[in-house]
């Protein structure tokens, strides 16, 4: 059982990671050059509308004021409207829209590397140097080395033009609108509650591609990180005692070794999810998937301040829960960690 | 970087009968904190006070200030890590035979003291700010 004092203590250390995090975006942003009045305003403004745009904005008042403002407004999740790339939207609006999306992509390529790089990795640690460990080891290792902006297409060109499989890019059909039946922002799960089967086909084959390539790299660290803890764990005295007690191979592992062996495991897992938000960018590019990945990178280069800090700390927080589910999970794995 | 290393008061558990009253613990986590922040503000003050001569002041407060909120997010962000994960990691360095000699509380306090300075340099500039915009 997990104790509530160990929950409260993790979530209490979120706030000072958000305010830290918070502090590293907001003086990055003031430190990188560009001036945000002078690109609403446009650069043919005058003078005095560029000043009444900064008067607007608060960008006038003492940069200490604008920080303690900033800072508020991130606890209340507020921050403000976008500037530029979707004008008189709110960030909050914007992210709602743009999350879902990311979330979905980097949801279905965790499962796909789970799925995968679990049982890979206990099959490789059982069979030690066999031929299955090194066809594991060789597809891991591409799995890693092998970069999304390379994969992408070339899994484009096998399944998309060569065999005429799967769609090149989006996230569903253009015949379907999905923002009728929008209830999660998760186009298939969205797509199962209106019970739109053809719709739900289409967004499946649409997620196929991009999700594999996000999860064939998670699968390759997963399964690495599987087979050296679950090795280390087949070689503890009472996995050999299970053993000589006449418990057959499988179950021996299954049931003593894969609990124990999962706690690194674990870890990986989480923070390859924080990658995978952050990781998103390139694949969301590559098979024109609007994320927020690519919303944060439009947002840097026009300097969209708002939309920046609200997804930047958006990523912050996803990423320390996750973390947090992680350590949940540790104490469920093994209790003598909340100690 | 393989010395022993140094506990002083402000180190966490284990809280023993021999271990320093909390007003002792206070007085030193105060001391360290106050130290980084006194320091940090004397920059902040030098730098303003040298930039504000050389005739760019507007422009070296804003400078001076979000640098100072980097140096802090830097040790609040290095202050969690600490505290949420120096156990873990003192853990598996001892297990892995591979100790460098850093712990835990050596870690939270470095962190404090780098947040301490930027906490510091911040207020310098804010309290140099508004005297300088008391007197135009």
């Amino acid at each position: 059982m997990i104790s509530t004092r160990f929950v409260l203590k993790r979530l209490l250390l979120l706030v000072p990671v958000l305010v830290g995090v918070a502090s590293l975006v907001f003086s990055i942003l003031h430190l990188s050059p560009g001036d945000p009045a002078l690109t609403i305003a446009g650069e043919r403004a005058s003078e005095e509308f560029v000043r009444q745009v900064e008067e607007s904005l608060g960008l006038n008042d003492p940069i200490w004021v604008q920080y303690g403002r900033f800072l508020a407004d991130a606890a209340q999740f507020q921050f403000g409207e976008s500037f530029i790339i979707q004008r008189n939207t709110t960030v909050r609006e914007v992210l709602a829209n743009k999350l879902p999306v990311t979330l979905e992509l980097a949801l279905y390529g965790q499962l796909i590397g789970i799925s995968l790089g679990i049982p890979l990795g206990i099959l490789s640690a059982v069979k030690q140097d066999s031929i299955t460990d090194h066809l594991t080891r060789i597809g891991a290792l591409a799995g890693i080395s092998v970069p999304i902006f390379w994969s992408g297409p070339l899994l484009i060109l096998l399944f998309a033009q060569v065999l005429g499989l799967l769609p090149t890019s989006g996230r569903i059909s253009v015949l379907y609108n999905v923002e009728a039946i929008r209830v999660t922002g998760l186009v298939t799960i969205d797509t199962l509650i209106a019970g739109e089967l053809d719709m739900f086909v289409s967004a499946v084959r649409h997620m196929i591609l991009p999700a594999s390539v996000i999860g064939v790299y998670s699968m390759a660290l997963i399964s690495r990180m599987m087979r050296s803890s679950m090795l280390e764990v087949i070689r503890q005295d009472y996995m050999r005692t299970a053993r000589a007690k006449g418990q057959g191979s499988k179950i021996t592992v299954l049931k003593h070794g894969f609990r124990n062996a999962m706690i690194p495991v674990i870890t990986v897992i989480g923070i390859q999810f924080g990658g995978l938000l952050g990781g998103a960018v390139l694949t969301e590019t590559v098979f024109a998937i609007g994320g927020i990945g690519t919303l944060l990178v439009e947002a840097i280069k026009v300097g969209d301040y708002p939309i920046v800090q609200g997804t930047v700390l958006t990523f912050a927080f996803l990423f320390t829960l996750v973390n947090l589910g992680v350590d949940i999970t540790y104490s469920i794995l093994d209790p003598r960690i909340e100690q | 970087m393989t010395g022993t290393p140094k506990h002083s008061a402000d180190d966490k558990p284990p809280l023993s009968d021999d271990s320093p009253p909390l007003a002792v613990q206070a007085t030193v986590r105060l001391r360290i904190v106050g130290s980084a922040v006194l320091v940090g503000v004397l920059v902040a003050t030098v730098a303003l006070a040298g930039t504000s001569l050389a005739g760019a002041y507007a422009a070296s407060v804003d400078t001076v200030f979000a640098l100072g909120s980097l140096v802090f997010g830097f040790g609040l962000l290095g202050w969690s890590g600490a505290v949420a994960l120096g156990r873990g990691i003192e853990s598996m360095q001892n297990h892995l035979d591979t100790g460098t000699g850093w712990t835990e509380p050596d870690a939270r306090r470095a962190m404090v003291r780098i947040l301490g300075f930027g906490l510091g340099v911040m207020l310098g500039t804010m309290g140099f700010g508004t005297f300088v915009g008391s007197l135009a």
